[in-house]
């Protein structure tokens, strides 16, 4: 395997695990809000969550793009911050971020079904603050979906594309990742680069997925 | 907790931190990763301006030029791209860089050679590979040629269209079609194809890759000093080395 194939494993692996992080908070916050409680709205909300599993990845890409290049909502706000996120390992981050939060929020929205009511309750009448009950009972009993969904969010980030190639480019050592370098090496005729890639997701899918459905099901 | 959070941030920080001054950011049309790769080494190695090369479908990086990014030069695979970001091109930049031209290629296994395209009609031929017409620009060219040949009604028939000329290509190399019509520098890198047939340039279409400096990005004088660089003839021999033919 040489320099560039490793980095870019190690890139990609590293851009799907920041993704994750930065996906979890929004994640369970909408996975709890969604699983507990009825609000007007609500069915907009959850399909606006699922929206990123469905769309083509290309038009939630070109969504990205229009909202943080320099002159879309979000980006003329950064320009002025010196910040600007097209073509940076950032974009990376965020298109990884954006598809894979659909199935941590189903995932982990089943998790917060599951919870017995009455342990919550329990823990209320023995004095414990809202936020004091959802951190020692709410989320440890639903952490394995948590968890699941976690990962299933991170292997999403691992095979993304289409929004990827989209927003970050495909920059050797700054924004290429597995996929876009399998893109751009068959397009350049460089198969065995391309293989190596391949070889390389495909170890590491089957690695996330394994430890994925272990998390899910067993009790 | 809140050192880890600041972990993140400060990383998230530096990540979308503004490039250095001293750099040239480049799109370039995925067909030209490779050679664009080597000439930005070379560039650095002989002025010490670093040269990043950002690579993708045309269409896409004309998409992200006119979001705003921050792109200096940009080099596309057709003049359709080129015009699409015309508001951002500096007035007086686009110069015709390469040109390309069309091939038939067979599988190397199995080599031929063809007197004319119209040898495409022969029965022997019976699935061809050309990149999809309605959106590959490989593909608009080859269609146009073969309309003005007057055989693209008969030719279309059998025609596979694919989503890149890559694709077209692969199809004629694993022997799911018989023949694929796509650039010459795709032959350039690959020993299981070979071809069949060059299409003439005086008759073929006139395949250009626009090069053009871009008014959104951060080093419009690094951009000019890099496009004339890439014009000269030690940046020509690389590219004719990968099989482009210099641009008129």
């Amino acid at each position: 395997m040489d320099g560039e194939i490793f980095e870019i494993a190690v890139f990609t692996t590293a851009a799907a695990l920041a993704a994750t992080v930065v996906m979890l908070p929004p994640g369970i916050a909408l996975a709890w809000v969604l699983a507990r409680h009825r609000f007007r709205g609500k069915a907009v909300v959850e399909t606006l969550a699922s929206l990123p599993l469905v769309m083509p990845p290309v038009a939630t890409g070109l969504l990205l793009l229009w909202l943080v290049g320099r002159r879309g909502p979000v980006g003329h706000l950064l320009e002025p911050l010196g910040i600007e996120i097209v073509f940076t390992p950032a974009a990376v981050v965020l298109a990884m971020a954006i598809m894979g939060l659909p199935l941590l929020v189903r995932t982990a929205r089943a998790g917060f079904e599951q919870v017995t009511r009455r342990y919550e309750q329990m823990a209320e009448t023995l004095g414990a603050r809202p936020w004091r009950v959802f951190t020692t009972v709410t989320l440890p009993l639903a952490s394995r979906n948590i968890l699941a969904g976690a990962l299933l969010g991170f292997t999403r980030a691992l095979g993304e594309f289409g929004a990827t190639i989209v927003v970050a480019g495909s920059i050797p050592g700054r924004t290429r990742t597995l996929t876009v370098g399998i893109y751009t090496y068959t397009e350049t005729g460089q198969d065995a680069r391309a293989a190596a890639l391949l070889v390389v997701s495909v170890a590491l899918a089957f690695g996330a997925v394994l430890v994925a459905n272990r998390l899910a099901h067993v009790d | 907790m809140v050192q880890w959070v600041t972990g993140v941030a400060v990383v998230l920080a530096l990540a979308v931190a503004p490039a250095q001054r001293q750099q040239v950011l480049v799109s370039a049309a995925a067909s030209l990763a490779d050679v664009m790769a080597t000439l930005a080494r070379r560039y650095e190695m002989q002025t010490g301006v670093r040269v990043v090369v950002n690579t993708g479908a045309s269409n896409t990086l004309a998409r992200q030029i006119t979001a705003g990014a921050a792109v200096d030069l940009f080099v596309s695979a057709d003049e359709a791209q080129m015009d699409a970001v015309r508001a951002e091109v500096v007035s007086g930049t686009r110069v015709p860089l390469l040109s390309n031209q069309l091939v038939v290629a067979v599988a190397a296994d199995r080599p031929r050679r063809m007197r004319s395209v119209r040898d495409l009609l022969d029965p022997s031929y019976r699935r061809i590979a050309i990149g999809d017409p309605a959106a590959v620009p490989a593909g608009v060219y080859t269609k146009a040629y073969l309309e003005k040949l007057g055989i693209w009604r008969e030719v279309s028939k059998k025609v596979v269209p694919s989503a890149s000329v890559r694709v077209a290509l692969a199809t004629v190399e694993n022997g799911a079609t018989e023949a694929a019509i796509v650039y010459r520098t795709d032959l350039a890198t690959t020993r299981r194809a070979m071809m069949a047939f060059a299409v003439p340039l005086p008759d073929g279409p006139r395949i250009v890759y626009p090069a053009a400096v871009i008014a959104t990005g951060h080093n419009r004088a690094g951009a000019t000093r890099l496009l004339a660089w890439l014009q000269g003839d030690q940046a020509m021999k690389v590219f004719v080395n990968a099989g482009f033919i210099r641009g008129r």
